[in-house]
């Protein structure tokens, strides 16, 4: 079955396209859809590409951080200066999807409405608490990413709905980690990925962010409250505490369910460890709009293009 | 049906191409046999094409969406191009079949940082495969285009 293209040039057309075509799929950076097109498992009657859509590669400065449209490649992400001065852990995050021709294609959009539990971009949205804006026909409406994925491949986007774009926060001070580890080769899917993100919500007080992949059906976010004075290994049993009751991984052939669920301990623990270790003692309080960012975490920028 | 322009190695070429029409085999039809199918999935690095210099998986990518885009092959590039010249100095090759793929990666790399060294490298290329196993060959191929790229540059900013 070959579905038909539409190629609409303005965002009404194509959200009336997804209101009124028989079994629409929305054709974004066009890499998971055209594989799974190839392998025979896509069932769609028609395809909407976005492509020709004005603005949804936009990639703004927000009060409150940034604003990613639903087209925004992952490569520019990764290497954009707004993110990784903004969110530079979402940077770090990005830039260890697959492999650069693909992150010069697929759209941030696309990545998350995929909906794949093993996803790496979800577990940086989690802990930066991330906003999706889902529109139709009928309006826009906005969903917290906490709230997004709903079950194994699935995810809160309706029938006639598409993501229009993600608005992220600008990262809190703290230290922040990304452990990713793959049992076959090294940019295939993880069998088990953390993103942690240590935060000073009043003085005294840290909460450890955790966001996981490849560990459960879905994407998985949990949060720990802890005194700054912990050490790293108590923040470290207490992030395994966490998510222990939440790590539910499914059996595949990157590995059975013991072999994920102790990698998942491991990037957990590593993450944590990393993060909790780069959090200043004296932190306090979050970067308004107007902070000074010299005191946030930073990572190598070898991939910078601008 | 769609008539398109494809702008491949500064050369405009006007093609129809159905909806499904994948730039790698339209690209293989006008005779650009360079770019090569491999794994189909977007793997392996052996279709790989640059459209306005950033690298794509042809064997993904529908032809319909690069009209008017500037396309470079590696059959396309200049005969005394830098960077196959080291791909042969260091016989970072053996049946040649993923190569192709891999200088334009490495182009793509070198454009964007011209300081890459070994672990930039490795990184950048960690999607491309090559079943005769010539990775440390590659990776030498690429430090020493660095290096004469930086050799280069200093060259010319150095006064009259």
């Amino acid at each position: 079955m070959t579905a038909t293209l539409h190629r609409p040039r303005d965002l009404g057309t194509a959200l009336d396209l997804l209101a009124g075509l028989g079994d629409p799929m929305v054709f974004g950076g066009g890499t998971a859809v055209q594989i799974l097109l190839k392998q025979g498992v896509l069932f769609a009657s028609d395809l909407v590409d976005i492509a020709g859509v004005p603005g949804l590669a936009d990639l703004v400065a927000t009060p409150g951080g940034l604003r990613a449209g639903t087209m925004v490649t992952l490569r520019r992400m990764e290497t954009d200066p707004l993110v990784h001065d903004r969110a530079p852990l979402l940077a770090q995050v990005y830039g260890r999807v697959a492999n650069p021709r693909v992150r010069n294609t697929a759209s941030v959009g696309g990545n998350i409405a995929h909906g794949d539990y093993r996803l790496d971009p979800p577990t940086a949205l989690l802990v930066l608490d991330a906003r999706v804006e889902l529109s139709s026909a009928a309006g826009a409406r906005h969903v917290p990413i906490r709230e997004f994925f709903t079950g194994f491949q699935e995810t809160t986007v309706r029938s006639g709905e598409m993501v229009t774009a993600i608005d992220v926060p600008t990262q809190p001070l703290g230290g922040a980690a990304f452990t990713k580890l793959s049992s076959l080769a090294a940019n295939d899917w993880p069998v088990a990925s953390a993103a942690v993100l240590v935060t000073a919500a009043d003085v005294g007080d840290r909460e450890i962010r955790i966001g996981l992949g490849a560990l459960a059906p879905t994407p998985v976010y949990v949060a720990v409250a802890l005194p700054a004075t912990a050490s790293d290994d108590d923040a470290v049993d207490a992030a395994l505490a966490a998510v222990e009751p939440l790590i539910d991984p499914l059996p595949d052939v990157r590995g059975g369910v013991a072999h994920k669920r102790r990698l998942g301990r491991v990037a957990v623990a590593d993450a944590t460890r990393a993060a909790w270790h780069d959090t200043p003692h004296d932190l306090r309080g979050t970067p308004g709009e107007e902070a000074i960012d010299d005191r946030r975490p930073t990572f190598l920028r070898r991939h910078r293009r601008h | 049906m769609t008539p398109i322009d494809l702008v491949v190695n500064g050369e405009r070429r006007s093609v129809t191409v159905g909806d499904d029409d994948l730039l790698l085999d339209v690209l293989r039809g006008l005779g650009h046999t360079s770019v090569r199918e491999g794994c189909g999935v977007g793997a392996c690095g052996a279709c790989t094409v640059l459209a306005d210099g950033h690298s794509v998986s042809s064997c993904l990518a529908r032809a319909v969406r690069y009209d008017g885009v500037a396309l470079t092959t590696a059959d396309g590039l200049p005969a005394a191009d830098d960077v196959v010249e080291e791909f042969v100095a260091a016989r970072a090759m053996q049946c040649g079949y993923c190569i192709p793929g891999f200088v334009l990666m490495g182009h793509e790399l070198l454009a964007e940082n011209p300081d890459a060294g070994a672990a930039e490298i490795d990184a950048h290329l960690e999607g491309n495969i090559c079943r005769c196993g010539t990775y440390l060959e590659i990776r030498t191929a690429l430090e020493n285009a660095a290096r004469r790229r930086r050799e280069a540059t200093r060259t010319e900013k150095e006064p009259a």
